[in-house]
């Protein structure tokens, strides 16, 4: 599923593999609606209990996209067209985690039994965690357009319109990773 | 400046009264439990407008609640 079409190093990626780990998610989603206090750190903020969600689900995204983009050059003539069998395939698996995401999210809402979801705090942190987000980004900008410009040969195969905007998007889902991994750190380094 | 701090008697305070819990006090001041852990615990200093919730809370004064002291 993450890194060939059927299998890698003996374990199912295919069809298989995607229902195992659809289930997952879902027996993850009951077990976080009966047990939160079992999947998270105890002393952990509804904010910083979204924001492992939200790691664990753009973690999964990322994969598939990094998987997505580095094989467009092998599509060949397809890699030139909005909709091919790659994309949907991309597409598909992209928007079940995204429900998955507002699943679980909505879940860990309803749990939340002290009712305050964001307060000033959070809101300072997350402000902090976006900047780091944004800087990574950017960064990632920076570095691209360096690789661009000294590496054009070597880059050639990727330098297709649908592949360039996809690899913008993956930045974009690289970024706001960064931006939720932050959060974690600076929940765990207020506590340390 | 940077050897003075905001410090807080929010933990005392609290435990003065036994029914006040910290989920209690962050119910009444509209912040999360772990808020007031970080606030007793002097890791955060609030918002002008939190402090006061905080000093109305625990019907003291912001005075009584909060002094800008050496660390």
């Amino acid at each position: 599923m993450f890194l060939g079409p059927d299998g890698w190093l003996g374990i199912d990626t295919g069809p298989v593999g995607a229902v195992v780990l659809y289930a997952a998610l879902l027996l993850l989603a009951v077990h976080l609606a009966k047990n939160p206090e079992d999947a998270f750190p105890s002393d952990a903020p509804p904010a910083e209990r979204q924001a492992w969600v939200a790691i664990v689900f753009l973690l999964l995204v990322a994969i598939h996209w990094m998987v997505f983009v580095v094989g467009m050059p092998t599509l060949g003539a397809a890699a030139d067209e909005i909709s091919n069998p790659a994309s949907r395939r991309f597409a598909t698996k992209v928007v079940l985690l995204l429900i998955g995401w507002a699943v679980v999210a909505a879940v860990l809402r309803r749990r939340n039994v002290d009712g305050v979801e964001l307060d000033e705090r959070d809101l300072r942190i997350q402000c902090s965690a976006s900047r780091t987000g944004s800087g990574l980004t950017a960064l990632l900008i920076v570095l691209s357009i360096v690789a661009l410009a000294t590496q054009p040969d070597r880059l050639a195969p990727w330098l297709r319109p649908l592949i360039v905007a996809n690899a913008l998007l993956g930045l974009l889902v690289l970024g706001t990773l960064a931006e939720n991994v932050s959060v974690i750190l600076r929940y765990r380094l207020a506590k340390a | 400046m940077s050897g003075l701090a905001v410090r807080n008697e929010i933990r005392r305070m609290r435990q003065e009264e036994p029914s006040m819990t910290q989920a209690e006090l962050a119910r009444l001041c509209g912040v999360t439990r772990q808020t007031i852990i970080a606030l007793e615990a002097e890791k955060y200093s609030p918002s002008l407008e939190l402090a006061f919730r905080l000093a109305r809370a625990l019907g003291r004064n912001l005075e009584e609640v909060f002094t800008f002291e050496e660390k």
